[in-house]
């Protein structure tokens, strides 16, 4: 009988099937017209309402399905008829996940071939993004519609949901003093933290819909709906980090690679020294204006060998510690972003400041005391992939790792804009220069290493092509920085882009026995 | 056909329904009655397994209620006023939909009774009257020739010529089917019902035969030569005594012809006259109504 029940809700439903299946093309068109420079500013803001609507109305139509045969409630004809509540369930699950989320992967898929991008690549991109919408949205969606009547219930318990779920991370977030994030917010490894999320989304749903399809217990499913939710804050906010570094380190592509990388104290390299504020960028030196009772920043120099040839180490975490001569832990906290770059073959030993930022009430009690420090570091290493030459005005080159990139001149004539798209999920770490071939003159790399370890399939975003680029400056507009590569040889120039692999994720301990902090300070 | 063993249902902390037993003999009307709030409808949605109960069984079609599958929901067919069906179908849409759930469905039937209940087959239901609503429960509930079919408060809110349509459709195909029913509107069962068990506020008073029940209430003037005391021991089974002058009335509940005479007799000094009058369902259910309240309060 499920295809007699699916054949009902259609013949109910398909005006309202038509329209959300043409609204999930709205986003889809203004993202293919944006292309990859996205340059109109009417079609950038009306992206985000239009990909809005469409993931709502995605979430309404499931509803309005299930409600179609709604499970609470006494007065319902199919309760006193011979209708098998899983046969109702996979009727509906059919339309809503076949029918539904099938309009939804057609609109996605004709995003990414419009973009250029093979059949393959745009069914394989389509199909995951939705993968994640389903389990984000729609599965949630059709497991309130299975706990409710009508479709104001269904948006009444979906927004004390919210509430409640946003009062339960405001509470987290204060009793961690408002400081520190959760465990994985701002590494690659936040993917196990939003996958263990999902799984309890996925499981609540199922137990949610078993509940009322088979045994229609509405104030368990109701109860499991509230667990759900709680479960998911609290897998957000508590998984520590240890145990999902620790899985993370299982899935390394190459574990062992950075077996031999060291890291130890270098107070050979002095105290660091800021740079002229002339370097800084305006967001940078906006926070610099208002830093007035802001933490102290301490950087600790570090000396990094066994790094190999062509290679990035980034730190995912460090945390540090500091101990009192009496053994007591008197602070601990997380450092800033560590990243260092091994260009080229050689095998030298590197250098780099690991910049923790303490509050001045503490650092002021123990700035003058003799610490221990303990730097607990979580590490990936990331080896060269693949590089491109892409010429540095009007380049175009496609590729299956890179995906497709273009590059142009920005408009006030002081940097090559190298912007790429790839179908689902692209590189996340990268780093690009200007380069003149026939002079053999470059510019110093900038790079773009925001990592995501993420399995290539899992893409958690609305978008099913993902974005990524850098603005490579050769001229500075002050004329106190010289490039090599200049705006004059830009026609023969040519845009290098490297692309880099997550091969190992590694911990090392640092351990300085004696150190005060006031030595550290910058200057 | 139905059998209903001390059967409780709470909600919250109220009781519905309490320690109720009755047994729907199989080709029967039998016709649950009762105030509103009685726990008629909360009965049925037991049987039909809409809702569970706290305490107590409840069998129909030999099964426990609470284990009815679609196999023995193929011989149940069900109306109630307040059944929500699906308003955006048509007529023809909603019939065409329930066809293939029933492998007894009888088309030639169904069209007979659109033509009899006169349903507007490409109206949608949303746009029905609430007595049109009724009587294509009604055409979906017989399409399918059930052996029970269950009615709960199905005149309600009904005029009288859909009243009349309505019972004729039923009387119409009624057959061998058993019907059980339950409605406060006594006029209309009292043509139909074989047997009836009356509720209030949860409990059961009585379950008998309708012939019974008929036989046993009798409406009872008597003229006395003057004006009595006020009886200070009258039987129980003597309802709603009543004095006014010399004229003693009351219900008798437990009526003999033979012995009523002599119990009067006895308890009443000076009988001039006895006048008995046969009752109709809608005086008993009033009568004991009445009964139940006052000894309530």
């Amino acid at each position: 009988m499920v295809w007699h029940i699916f054949k009902k809700d259609w013949k109910l439903l398909w005006p309202f099937f038509l329209a959300v299946a043409a609204i999930q093309f709205i986003p889809a068109a203004i993202r293919v017209k944006l292309g990859l420079f996205g340059e109109d500013p009417v079609l950038e803001y009306a992206l985000v309402p239009a990909t809005s609507i469409a993931c709502l109305a995605v979430a309404f139509l499931a509803v309005a399905i299930v409600h179609q045969d709604s499970i609470p409630g006494v007065r319902q004809d199919w309760l006193v008829r011979p209708v098998r509540g899983r046969d109702l369930l996979v009727a509906k699950l059919l339309f809503i996940l076949v029918l539904v989320e099938g309009a939804a992967i057609a609109a996605a898929t004709f995003q990414v071939l419009a973009s250029g991008f093979s059949l393959r690549e745009s069914l394989t991109a389509a199909f995951f993004q939705n993968l994640f919408l389903i389990s984000m949205i729609t599965l949630p969606a059709i497991a309130f519609a299975s706990a409710t009547k009508t479709s104001m219930e269904c948006i009444i318990a979906a927004i004390v949901t919210y509430v409640g779920g946003a009062a339960l991370l405001i509470a987290f977030a204060i009793a961690r003093g408002g400081n520190e994030r959760p465990a994985s917010v701002g590494t690659g490894a936040s993917w196990i933290t939003l996958s263990a999320g999902l799984i309890v989304f996925v499981l609540g749903t199922c137990v949610v819909l078993g509940m009322q399809y088979i045994y229609r217990r509405t104030a368990i499913a109701r109860g499991a709906i509230a667990v759900s939710c709680v479960l998911f804050v609290v897998v957000f906010e508590l998984l520590p980090w240890k145990p999902l570094f620790a899985f993370q380190q299982h899935l390394s592509s190459q574990p062992g690679v950075a077996h031999s990388m060291t890291l130890s104290l270098d107070a050979t390299l002095g105290k660091y020294h800021q740079p002229s504020g002339l370097t800084l960028s305006d967001q940078e030196l906006w926070e610099r204006s208002h830093k007035q009772g802001s933490p102290a920043e301490l950087f600790v120099p570090l000396s990094i060998s066994g790094l190999p040839a062509d290679s990035i180490l980034k730190a995912d975490k460090s945390e540090l510690r500091l101990i009192s001569s009496n053994g007591q832990v008197v602070y601990r906290g997380s450092g800033e972003d560590l990243e260092v770059r091994q260009e080229g073959t050689s095998n030298r030993q590197s250098s780099a400041y690991q910049e923790f930022d303490i509050p001045q009430a503490i650092y002021s009690r123990l700035k003058s005391q003799t610490l221990r420090v303990e730097i607990g570091y979580s590490l990936t290493l990331f080896r060269l992939d693949t590089a491109f030459g892409i010429p540095a005005l009007g380049g175009d080159l496609r590729s299956p790792k890179l995906g497709w990139c273009e590059t142009q001149m920005n408009e006030s004539g002081s940097a090559v804009e190298l912007h790429c798209m790839q179908a689902g999920n692209a590189p996340t770490c990268a780093t690009a220069f200007l380069e003149n071939p026939s002079t053999g003159m470059r510019n110093p790399s900038l790079s773009s290493c925001e990592p995501d370890y993420a399995p290539h399939f899992l893409r958690s975003d609305v978008d099913p092509i993902s974005h990524y680029g850098l603005n490579l400056r050769f001229r500075d507009p002050s004329r106190l920085t010289q490039y090599p590569v200049d705006g004059p040889q830009l026609p023969k120039s040519q845009v290098v882009l490297r692309l880099y692999d997550p091969q190992d994720h590694f911990t090392r301990q640092l351990i300085i026995p004696a150190i005060s902090l006031r030595d550290w300070e910058s200057t | 056909m139905i059998q209903v063993h001390k059967l409780w249902k709470k909600f919250g902390r109220n009781d519905a329904v309490r320690d109720l037993s009755f047994a729907v003999p199989e080709g029967s009307a039998f016709a649950l009655i009762g105030a509103n709030g009685a726990g008629k409808t909360t009965t049925i949605k037991i049987l039909m397994n809409i809702l569970h109960s706290t305490r107590g069984t409840a069998e129909v079609l030999g099964i426990d209620s609470r284990r009815l599958s679609p196999r023995e929901l193929t011989q149940i067919g069900y109306v109630s006023e307040n059944q929500d069906m699906p308003h955006r179908m048509t007529v023809e849409q909603f019939l065409a939909y329930l066809r293939p759930f029933y492998p007894t469905w009888d088309r030639e039937l169904e069209k007979s009774l659109l033509r009899q209940l006169r349903l507007p087959g490409e109206r949608r239901i949303r746009d029905l009257s609430h007595g049109m609503r009724l009587k294509v429960a009604l055409a979906s509930a017989l399409s399918f020739r059930p052996k029970l079919l269950v009615l709960d408060e199905p005149f309600s809110g009904l005029d009288p010529l859909v009243r009349d349509e309505f019972m004729e459709g039923l009387l119409h195909q009624a057959g061998e089917m058993t019907i059980l029913i339950s409605s406060h509107e006594l006029g209309e069962i009292d043509g139909v019902a074989t047997h009836v068990a009356f509720l209030d506020e949860g409990k059961l008073l009585f379950q008998e035969s309708m012939s019974d029940v008929i036989a046993r209430f009798r409406e009872v003037r008597v003229t006395l030569e003057r004006e009595p005391a006020a009886p200070t021991h009258a039987p129980s089974d003597w309802l709603q005594l009543r004095t006014m002058g010399n004229v003693v009335s009351f219900v008798d509940t437990q009526f003999s012809k033979d012995g009523l005479g002599e119990r009067v007799k006895a308890l009443l000094p000076g009988v001039r006259d006895i006048d008995t009058q046969p009752m109709g369902l809608r005086s008993i259910f009033t009568t004991l109504a009445r009964t139940a309240r006052e000894s309530a309060v």
